[in-house]
């Protein structure tokens, strides 16, 4: 292998391993982080190139900003590349939880650590339905998925079907209505 | 060994079926409650953890899960499992990208994906419920005024969500 491409790959790891320890709020951070310094900065990449890999990252299963650090990483440096990125991206967050985890294992016990959790765990649920009230935008484009969420909704909590089995019948779902739609056309 | 394995199916499932963010909570609350890993007020704590940290959900209830159940190396697999569509599917999709950036197949599929993503959000938001808001089978007047509190502070003064916990929690100690 060539000395410039191991440099390359390298790199890839090191910029998402570094930027990696301050993305808070899902990853949209990195997005903008990736936009300052390629787009803006080196002009490595134009926006629409970055919107295209954000889309297509979004439209894969598994964590988006994951799927975004390997598609970026292969188009700079190959499939190593994406490896190098993804890993460098995952490594902060793993760290910091581990020991997060150590603690909460060791602590939760605690009187006042109890306590405050328990405060905590009442926020959880408007934390969960603020964010999904902002996926509701481009969620429903026909009426027939209010249909789709409320079935899912029916089949998760009250008839106890898995989520994974769920989720599965609606990407056949998505593919039969998209094939009715061209017959239709 | 055969926890390490489940742990990586559960993982890998929960992965090739979330689309990421919140879409992952009831994935993680269902696999993790039926396997017996945690219950569901640990559900409850590991979301608002991982919003006070930096790192997306989805990696961050993989750590923690797989620590918890098997220590580090649970965490290594358990991340690995999350990952496994990125280097699989997605690694697919960056050799062929022109074609999966117009992809129609991909676009039909998020169609059905989106609002059912909705609807086990909401079921997981009732199975929380169950337990944030009910102590020992009594309603917490507590919990529904700090749940109210930051629904308010959230939705209409735009706070963020770390900011949100730590009132909670101080909010918390006062009962």
């Amino acid at each position: 292998m060539k000395k410039t491409k191991l440099k390359k790959i390298w790199e890839m790891f090191i910029y998402f391993f570094r930027i990696s320890w301050f993305t808070f709020g899902g990853g949209w951070s990195i997005v903008a982080q990736m936009q300052k310094d390629f787009v803006d900065g080196k002009h490595e990449l134009t926006a629409e190139e970055l919107l295209d890999i954000v889309s297509v990252g979004r439209s894969l299963p598994g964590t988006m900003i994951g799927n975004v650090a390997y598609l970026f990483g292969h188009r700079q440096a190959g499939v190593l590349g994406g490896i190098a990125a993804t890993v460098g991206m995952v490594t902060p967050p793993m760290l910091i939880l581990s020991v997060l985890t150590y603690c909460y294992t060791m602590f939760k016990d605690n009187m006042w650590i109890a306590k405050m959790l328990q405060g905590v765990r009442a926020a959880v649920v408007p934390i969960i339905l603020v964010a999904a009230l902002k996926l509701r935008a481009g969620a429903f484009p026909t009426k027939i998925c209010y249909v789709i969420a409320i079935a899912a909704c029916v089949l998760n909590a009250f008839l106890n079907v898995n989520c994974v089995l769920v989720i599965l019948l609606a990407v056949v779902t998505g593919l039969i209505m998209g094939k009715w739609k061209e017959a239709e056309a | 060994m055969s926890v390490l394995f489940q742990l990586f199916w559960s993982f890998c499932q929960i992965g090739f079926t979330s689309f990421g963010g919140m879409s992952m909570v009831p994935l993680i609350n269902d696999e993790m409650v039926s396997h017996g890993w945690m219950n569901v007020s640990e559900v409850s704590d590991i979301v608002a953890i991982a919003e006070m940290t930096p790192g997306p959900l989805g990696l961050n209830c993989a750590t923690f899960a797989g620590m918890r159940v098997a220590g580090i190396l649970g965490a290594i697999i358990s991340v690995l499992g999350v990952l496994t569509p990125t280097f699989t599917l997605c690694a697919v999709a960056a050799v062929f990208f022109e074609k999966f950036k117009n992809s129609r197949a991909l676009k039909n599929i998020m169609t059905g994906v989106r609002p059912a993503a909705l609807g086990i959000i909401a079921a997981v938001m009732i199975d929380l419920s169950r337990t944030n808001y009910l102590v020992n089978g009594v309603f917490s007047w507590r919990a529904a005024v700090i749940a109210l509190l930051a629904f308010y502070l959230l939705a209409r003064r735009k706070w963020n969500v770390p900011k949100v916990i730590v009132l909670s929690a101080l909010l918390g100690l006062l009962t």
